[in-house]
C-alpha cells in the first residue's frame, strides 16, 4: 500500500519526460553543420555534401535494422534507387510540387522494404545477409534494363536521345545552396522522425526483438507488426534519400545502382556508428564528401573502398558502435569531468 | 487457481510432461523437481509457448490454451526466465515501460511504471542504463516487468538464481506481497528447496512429465517419494 502512495507523488518517468529534449539534438546540430557548410563550400563540395546529407537519410533506416532490430539488410541502396525511380517517375509524369514526387517515392520505397522485409520474418544474420544482398542484385538487372525515367513516354518513361529532361528542383530551392539547405531541412526531418522511433515505443519494442522473439511476446509485443514496421520506416527513409538524391542533378544513372553499393552502404553504416543518430550523417559524409575529398587532391576515388574496408575493419575489432559511439564516449567523458566527476 | 488437466506434451517420442493434472490455488505455489522433470516446459506451455497435444488449463476458470501467447499477456499472464532479460541499452524506467506501452492504456502509462518502480525500490536508478545494473538489480527490474498492468498469474522462473542469500530474502519479501499489492497469484520454479520453502504455501513436484507430489509445502517436502527422487536421499 506504501508503494501506492508514493507512485501518486512522482505520476511521470523521467525518462518520458526527458524524450522531446532529446531529440531536439537533431535540428540543433544540423543547423551548426549546415551552416558552416554553407559557409565554406564551393560548388563541388556544396554538391557533395547534399548527396552526403541525403544519402545519411537511407544510413538511418539501415541503423534502425541493425542497430535496433540486429537484422542485417544489404538492398538498402536498393530502396535508395527505388524511391529515385518513383520521384523521377511522378515527377516527370505528373510535373507535381516536389514534395509529392518526394514522398511517392518515400511511399513506394516503404511498400517495397516492406515486401524485402518478409524474409526477415522467418530469417536472420548471415541467411537474411545472402537473401537481401540477392534482392539488390535483382534490382541491379532490372534499373540496368530499365534505367530511370528521364521524361521520356510510356511506363519506363524513357527519353531516348533527344528530348532528356531533368527533374526540375522545388520552388522553394532552385540554386545550389537552396537546394542543400531544402535537403538538410528533409534529413532533418527525416532522422528526427527516425530517433522519435528509437526514444519511444517503437524502440523499447525493437529492443526486446532484439533481445528474443520469446521476450518480446512475453511483454505483449507484437513481433509481426513491429519487424514489418522497421522495415517499412527504413524503407520510407530510403526512398526520400534516392528522391532527394534524384533532384540534387536532376537525373539518376542505372549504373550507380549495384548491389556492390548496398554493401558499401551497410559497411559505412557500421563505421559510422549503428547507434547514435548523428553516426547516419558521418557515414553519409564519409560515402561522398571523402571521395570527393580525394578527387580534389587528385588521388582516385576508388582508394575509398581500400580506406573503407581498413575502417570497417576497425570499427568491428575495436570500435562496434562506430565513429559516433567514440564521439558520444568522448562527450560523455568531458561532460562527467564538467560535472566534477558525477557518473551520468 | 491454475487447473490443469490431463496435460500431454509430446517432442517426437518423448513425453516431457505426462498426463498431468492438478489444481494450484495458493497465493504463491511452488513447482519443483530434477533437471529434466518438465518444469520449464509446464511454464512454457502456461505462456503459450509449448502447444501439449492433449489436455487443458485454465486460469481462474478461463481457457488458456484457447489463447495465443500474446493474448494470454493481454490477459494478466506474465513471466520471468532462467536468465535474467533486462535490455543493456533502456534505462530501468524504460525497460518497465517496453512491456506498459502495449498493456496498459497510455493514460496510466507513466504511472504504472512508477508503481512498479516504487514496488522493487529502483526508483532512484530508474535512469541508468540496463547495462549498468548488477544481477540482484536485474532480477528486481525482472519483476518489476512482471507486476506491470493487472497481472492475473506471474510465473517465476528461477527468480533467485545467483544471489546472495541475503539479496534472495528480500526478493522474496517482494515476491509474498505480490498477491495482496496485485491481487495476481504467483508460481514459482525453483531449484532451491529452502526458497521454496520460504515461499509458498503450495508445492507441486514434477519428475518424468508427471506429479509425484502435490499440497501444503511442508507436507510435500516431508514426502518420502519427494526425497528419494528430488533431494536424493535413499
Amino acid at each position: 500500500m506504501a508503494s501506492e502512495h508514493v507512485a501518486q507523488v512522482v505520476p511521470r518517468s523521467m525518462s518520458i519526460a526527458r524524450l522531446p529534449m532529446s531529440l531536439l539534438q537533431v535540428p540543433a546540430t544540423m543547423i551548426v553543420f549546415a551552416g558552416v557548410t554553407v559557409l565554406f563550400a564551393n560548388s563541388f563540395w556544396l554538391s557533395a555534401a547534399t548527396a552526403a546529407v541525403a544519402l545519411s537519410l537511407s544510413v538511418v533506416g539501415l541503423a534502425i535494422l541493425y542497430g535496433q532490430l540486429g537484422l542485417v539488410s544489404l538492398c538498402q541502396f536498393a530502396l535508395v534507387g527505388v524511391g529515385g525511380w518513383v520521384a523521377l517517375r511522378v515527377g516527370h509524369a505528373f510535373h507535381p510540387p516536389f514534395e509529392i514526387s518526394l514522398l511517392a517515392g518515400g511511399i513506394v520505397a516503404s511498400i517495397v522494404g516492406l515486401v524485402f522485409g518478409i524474409p526477415a520474418l522467418r530469417l536472420r544474420g548471415l541467411y537474411l545477409a545472402l537473401v537481401t544482398l540477392m534482392l539488390a542484385g535483382a534490382f541491379q538487372i532490372v534499373i540496368s534494363a530499365w534505367g530511370f525515367p528521364d521524361g521520356g513516354p510510356g511506363f519506363l518513361g524513357r527519353a531516348d536521345g533527344s528530348g532528356r529532361a531533368m527533374l526540375p528542383r522545388p520552388d522553394l530551392a532552385q540554386g545550389a545552396v537552396a537546394y542543400f539547405v531544402y535537403v538538410c531541412v528533409a534529413a532533418t526531418v527525416g532522422l528526427m522522425i527516425a530517433q522519435w522511433h528509437k526514444l519511444a515505443k517503437p524502440g523499447r519494442a525493437w529492443a526486446l526483438i532484439r533481445k528474443g522473439e520469446t521476450v518480446a511476446i512475453s511483454s505483449g509485443v507484437s513481433v509481426l507488426v513491429f519487424k514489418a514496421w522497421a522495415f517499412a520506416l527504413s524503407g520510407f527513409l530510403a526512398g526520400l534519400s534516392g528522391a532527394l538524391l534524384a533532384d540534387n542533378v536532376g537525373q539518376l544513372d542505372g549504373r550507380a545502382f549495384g548491389a556492390f553499393e548496398s554493401l558499401n552502404l551497410f559497411a559505412l553504416a557500421i563505421v559510422g556508428g549503428v547507434y547514435n543518430w548523428y553516426g547516419a550523417l558521418i557515414a553519409g559524409l564519409l560515402l561522398r564528401a571523402l571521395p570527393a575529398l580525394l578527387t580534389d587532391l587528385g588521388i582516385d576515388g576508388y582508394v575509398t573502398i581500400g580506406i573503407f574496408g581498413v575502417a570497417l575493419f576497425h570499427a568491428l575489432a575495436t570500435a562496434p558502435a562506430g565513429i559516433a559511439g567514440q564521439i558520444a564516449g568522448i562527450v560523455a567523458r568531458v561532460r562527467i569531468r564538467i560535472m566534477g566527476g558525477r557518473a551520468p | 487457481m491454475i487447473a490443469i488437466d490431463n496435460l500431454v506434451v509430446q517432442f517426437g517420442g518423448v513425453k516431457p510432461i505426462n498426463q498431468l493434472t492438478a489444481t494450484l490455488t495458493a497465493p504463491v505455489a511452488g513447482l519443483i523437481g530434477p533437471n529434466g522433470a518438465g518444469k520449464t516446459t509446464l511454464l512454457n506451455v502456461l505462456s503459450g509457448f509449448v502447444r501439449p497435444v492433449q489436455g487443458s488449463v485454465a486460469l481462474n476458470g478461463n481457457g488458456l490454451l484457447e489463447m495465443t501467447p500474446l493474448q494470454r499477456v493481454r490477459a494478466g499472464l506474465r513471466r520471468s526466465f532462467q536468465t535474467e532479460q533486462v535490455v543493456e541499452d533502456l534505462t530501468v524506467a524504460d525497460n518497465l515501460a517496453a512491456i506498459a506501452d502495449h498493456i496498459v492504456p497510455s493514460p496510466q502509462r507513466a504511472e504504472a511504471v512508477d508503481r512498479a518502480l516504487a514496488f522493487i525500490g529502483l526508483r532512484p536508478v530508474a535512469d541508468k542504463l540496463g547495462q549498468s545494473l548488477n544481477l540482484f538489480q536485474r532480477r528486481l527490474v525482472e519483476l518489476g516487468k512482471c507486476v506491470i498492468g493487472k497481472p492475473s498469474l506471474i510465473l517465476l522462473d528461477e527468480p533467485a538464481a545467483g544471489l546472495t542469500d541475503e539479496e534472495g530474502g528480500a526478493l522474496r519479501e517482494l515476491v509474498l506481497r505480490i498477491p495482496t499489492e496485485f491481487s495476481a497469484q504467483v508460481l514459482v520454479i525453483d531449484h532451491d528447496v529452502e526458497l521454496i520453502r520460504a515461499m509458498c504455501s503450495e508445492t507441486m513436484v514434477l519428475d518424468y512429465g508427471k506429479l509425484l507430489a502435490l499440497g501444503p509445502t511442508e507436507t510435500v517436502l516431508a514426502d518420502p517419494d519427494v526425497r528419494r527422487a528430488y533431494l536424493g536421499e535413499l
